[in-house]
């Protein structure tokens, strides 16, 4: 119950005056027992201490009350002394280091949630009027997740941010901030502050939101790794969530560019303070991103005066930098981990479709096995794609019950722009 | 004599409040509080539940802003009939329903701290019940000497929260009782917290129902002020929940 401010004798009485005055005209006098004297009820009572909590940034204040304490406007102002950090040289310094002093900003929890129906390449051939096996041939895909009509980004992404919490054994009370990013939830409230409020996180915990489309992501785990080193103890839940399906089904959307892509969430919980038992989870290292404007007409996506979407997509062109890209980022991961890519047990990347893929693992002589294939059952699920990928590397290694190590990981991404991102996870 | 079917039944000071559905046209009901002859709690014990009908002889009442569901009474008899709860929220639907926290009471609500209760000004709200579905929900167990009180926060289809909603459900307030009757020794109050989150929440998501009804007190002497409360959480506690915890 400590709180991160610091408040003289004044100053608290004025906090536990201000939250008696929401409750009660004129305010009792300092020593009044509120309860006992009928001034306040017992849900009163239970408020005041939660107006108290979000003025004094003091979490669980009073709570539970010790039973020989008066309930009074100066206990309560004594309590907020109380509560306070000591301020010592050790905090003072800890402050003033990245919070993750042991070096480590760790995922401790992960999962992906799909839309739940499943199509198959032959449906969406049929659907779209494309030639038969464009898809399932063409691009390799399976099949692709679609959302039901009970489905959409918030609720994809509260499915995917609880079952991630849960496995972090994490309250989202104790989130400091939630980063999301997705490039098909339109409008405000955005994305993030709508989960904000359908997890039903604290007042104070912060919501924002990062674009980059495919490469969406990365940029959220960079933003997230930022503002941990900033804050000790620190607790971030890092979303994204596409619903394509929905926005991307007008006749003016190319059928061969539409059929690709699936509709889903995928959430992690990052923890500045991972405990000894948390060992075993993946560290966030470093980040690498950029622009190349020169493919920048080779995906383009505009929101039209009628409200439309005008889509400009040249295919071949894309895949041919996107592929060329996504390799200069192993390379530059090469360098920064100081691992060769021969060593890397998964490769976490975007996934425009699984033969854009093949092609990748080829010429960046990587060996198939170790990209976690999402895109051939999911569909091309933006940036949620790498993401899904990434749960998918997590679980795996954590199936295998090798405890000896953490698993290598190089995340690889590039969306419209050509925009790009790539980390390495150890 | 009027009909009704017992609706909600909340913890009044020592006794109980309850509301029932009154029908007014098909698929159209509306909320009666009925009270008896003096004062507005129902002494306990308690002749009728959730879903029961109840028959009133209807008496002279005065309805002071907002509560204009309040109906004084001479007394309720309860039949033996008796609606699942399935059935009750699907009549619930059909009364006082919003989705928008404006549409709750024809008013905007107030604040006074973030993550604090909402209140209405008495004059400004149009009624003092109103049902609604939630996309989530959590609870707050808070102890003080000794006992557990119950406070859930409750997300709106329409993106916006409703805070620390003192939980004066009656069945809701009983499993908590029961709850804290199977330990030995109260755990620490994370415990619980834990507790009613995980397992207990769990079971309230799962259902296939997530409605509440959300209720106003009559304002104190010298406050203007009407502090919302959780009159009724739908899926109601299954006290068989308690022995998978």
């Amino acid at each position: 119950m400590n709180s991160p401010f610091k408040f003289d004798e004044a100053q608290a009485l004025e906090i536990a005056r201000t939250s008696v005055a929401s409750k009660l005209s004129p305010v009792p006098k300092d020593d009044v027992d509120l309860v006992e004297s009928g001034a306040l009820d017992s849900m009163a009572w239970v408020d005041t201490l939660i107006s108290i909590e979000s003025a004094a940034g003091i979490a669980d204040f009073g709570n539970p009350w010790t039973e020989k304490r008066s309930k009074s406007i100066r206990v309560l102002a004594e309590m907020i002394r109380e509560a306070q950090r000591p301020f010592t040289e050790e905090a003072s310094e800890n402050l003033s280091l990245p919070s993750h002093a042991n070096g480590r900003i760790s995922i401790v929890g992960w999962a992906s949630a799909l839309g739940s129906q499943k199509v198959t390449a032959e449906q969406i051939e049929r659907a779209l009027g494309l030639p038969p096996n464009k898809i399932r041939e063409g691009a390799g895909i399976d099949s692709v997740c679609v959302a039901a009509d009970s489905e959409d980004e918030l609720t994809l992404a509260q499915r995917a941010a609880e079952i991630a919490l849960e496995m972090a054994e994490i309250s989202v009370d104790d989130i400091d901030f939630l980063v999301a990013t997705s490039a098909t939830f339109l409008g405000f409230p955005s994305l993030a502050a709508s989960l904000h409020s359908r997890l039903l996180m604290p007042e104070s915990s912060g919501a924002l939101d990062v674009g980059g489309a495919c490469v969406g992501l990365i940029y959220s785990l960079a933003v997230a790794r930022g503002l941990l080193s900033t804050r000790p103890q620190g607790v971030a839940l890092v979303v994204a969530a596409e619903v394509h399906s929905r926005r991307l089904n007008g006749p003016q959307v190319p059928g061969e560019f539409r059929g690709l892509f699936g509709d889903g969430a995928c959430a992690f919980v990052l923890s500045s303070a991972a405990t000894a038992e948390q060992n075993d989870c993946v560290s966030l290292h470093e980040f690498v991103w950029g622009c190349s404007g020169t493919f920048a007409s080779s995906l383009a996506i505009r929101v039209s005066e009628d409200a439309g979407l005008k889509i400009q997509f040249k295919g071949e062109q894309l895949a041919q930098a996107a592929v060329a890209q996504l390799n200069r980022i192993f390379g530059t991961l090469e360098n920064l981990s100081g691992v060769s890519r021969t060593k890397v047990d998964y490769f976490a990347i975007h996934q425009p479709n699984p033969r854009v893929v093949e092609i990748l693992a080829d010429k960046a002589h990587i060996p198939l096995d170790r990209i976690p294939l999402v895109s051939k059952f999911y569909g091309n699920l933006g940036s949620v794609t790498c993401g899904a990928s990434l749960c998918e590397a997590l679980s795996s290694f954590r199936r295998s019950g090798d405890r000896s190590r953490t698993p290598l990981i190089f995340m690889a991404a590039v969306g419209p722009g050509l925009v790009w991102g790539g980390a390495y996870l150890n | 004599m009027r009909e009704l079917i017992l609706s909600d039944i909340t913890e009044m000071g020592s006794g109980l409040c309850v509301i029932g559905l009154e029908q007014v046209a098909r698929n159209e009901f509306r909320s009666v509080r009925p009270m008896p002859p003096v004062g507005y709690a129902w002494p306990l014990p308690f002749d009728g539940q959730r879903g029961s009908f109840v028959q009133f002889e209807p008496a002279a009442t005065s309805v002071p802003c907002p509560h204009v569901e309040d109906q004084r009474t001479h007394g309720l008899a309860a039949g033996a009939d008796l609606l699942g709860e399935d059935e009750l929220v699907d009549l619930l639907q059909h009364a006082e329903m919003a989705e928008t926290s404006q549409g709750l009471f024809g008013c905007g609500l107030y604040a006074d701290q973030l993550g604090g209760n909402a209140w209405v000004p008495p004059d400004q709200a149009s009624r003092s019940i109103c049902g609604l579905n939630y996309a989530n929900m959590r609870f707050r167990v808070y102890i003080d000497a000794g006992k557990v009180k119950l406070v859930a926060m409750v997300a709106m289809d329409s993106g916006e929260v409703l805070h620390s909603l003192p939980v004066v459900d009656w069945t809701w307030r009983q499993f908590v009782t029961e709850l804290v009757r199977r330990f030995t020794r109260l755990p620490p109050r994370k415990e619980l917290d834990a507790l009613f989150n995980r397992s207990i929440r769990v079971r309230v998501m799962d259902g296939d129902v997530h409605f509440v009804r959300i209720g106003l007190p009559r304002p104190k002497m010298d406050e203007n002020k009407c502090w919302l409360m959780l009159d009724s959480l739908f899926p109601q506690p299954d006290l068989n929940w308690l022995d998978d915890l």
